[in-house]
């Protein structure tokens, strides 16, 4: 099951390479990874946990600014955009080039919806 | 000499098409400038975002060699932040859920231009 999942995001970082998008993360809220995808153009450390670990905060602190569950955050760092769904209990963490067109990279949220709920139920369970 | 009523005016002048409120907060979560809605939820606003912002510069510069943060876009269920660094201080406006996250984006973006050279001067001076 893992194989199959790996295989349909590497399919779908290679259908938006050519936008801009380097790596594709699925994690727990202590950023540990359970699939991650990626080229060879992201930093070194970009997919490590102890940087994937710090969304969880982020969102825990959304979280109580008063307007409702977190969703969704955009990271615009001069070279880089880090794009992260809150999928409770899971994140998916989304490395681009800062060109990428985030609306477009916003879209893939539908795309790996199933996949993520598939996950979420075996992490639940 | 720095205008308080002045830069409450200029901040306030972003507050249309569902931007609620408009703030400018030092790197400590301290707020400098408000207008808008509810000073209270402004200082919960800037402590919060303040925190996030310094997390993931700190983090963006050991993971992401050096990367430097310029835009963090948070979307909750109730309602969207945009957060963006003007001289040494962070500009941050606070909408409505259903403002597009691109005019949220451009608006920060023309204010922190528009701000840049007097905050510049202020801090340098």
């Amino acid at each position: 099951m893992i194989e199959d999942a790996t295989s349909y995001m590497q399919s779908v970082l290679e259908s938006y390479r050519k936008d801009g998008l380097h790596a594709i993360a699925v994690t727990d809220r202590d950023g540990v990874p359970l699939l991650k995808v990626a080229d060879a153009e992201i930093p070194e450390h970009a997919l490590r946990q102890n940087f994937l670990s710090t969304f969880g905060m982020a969102t825990d602190q959304a979280n109580k600014l008063g307007i409702g569950k977190n969703k969704l955050m955009v990271f615009a760092y001069s070279n880089i955009q880090i794009i992260l769904f809150n999928k409770h209990p899971l994140l998916v963490t989304l490395i681009a080039s800062v060109n990428a067109n985030t609306g477009l990279l916003l879209k893939l949220e539908e795309q790996l919806h199933s996949l993520v709920s598939c996950i979420s139920s075996l992490v639940d369970a | 000499m720095l205008k308080p009523k002045t830069l409450s005016q200029i901040l306030g002048e972003a507050n249309t098409g569902g931007i609620q409120s408009t703030l400018l907060l030092n790197s400590t979560g301290a707020l400098l400038s408000y207008s808008g809605k509810g000073e209270g939820d402004g200082q919960v606003i800037a402590a919060i975002v303040s925190n996030i912002w310094s997390v993931y510069e700190e983090s963006g510069q050991s993971a992401l060699l050096e990367d430097k943060l310029n835009f963090l876009l948070l979307d909750c269920e109730n309602g969207r932040v945009c957060v963006t660094r003007v001289a040494d201080v962070l500009l941050c406006l606070y909408a409505e859920p259903w403002v597009g996250l691109g005019i949220l984006k451009t608006k920060a973006e023309a204010l922190a231009q528009y701000l840049d050279e007097p905050i510049h001067h202020i801090a340098s001076s």
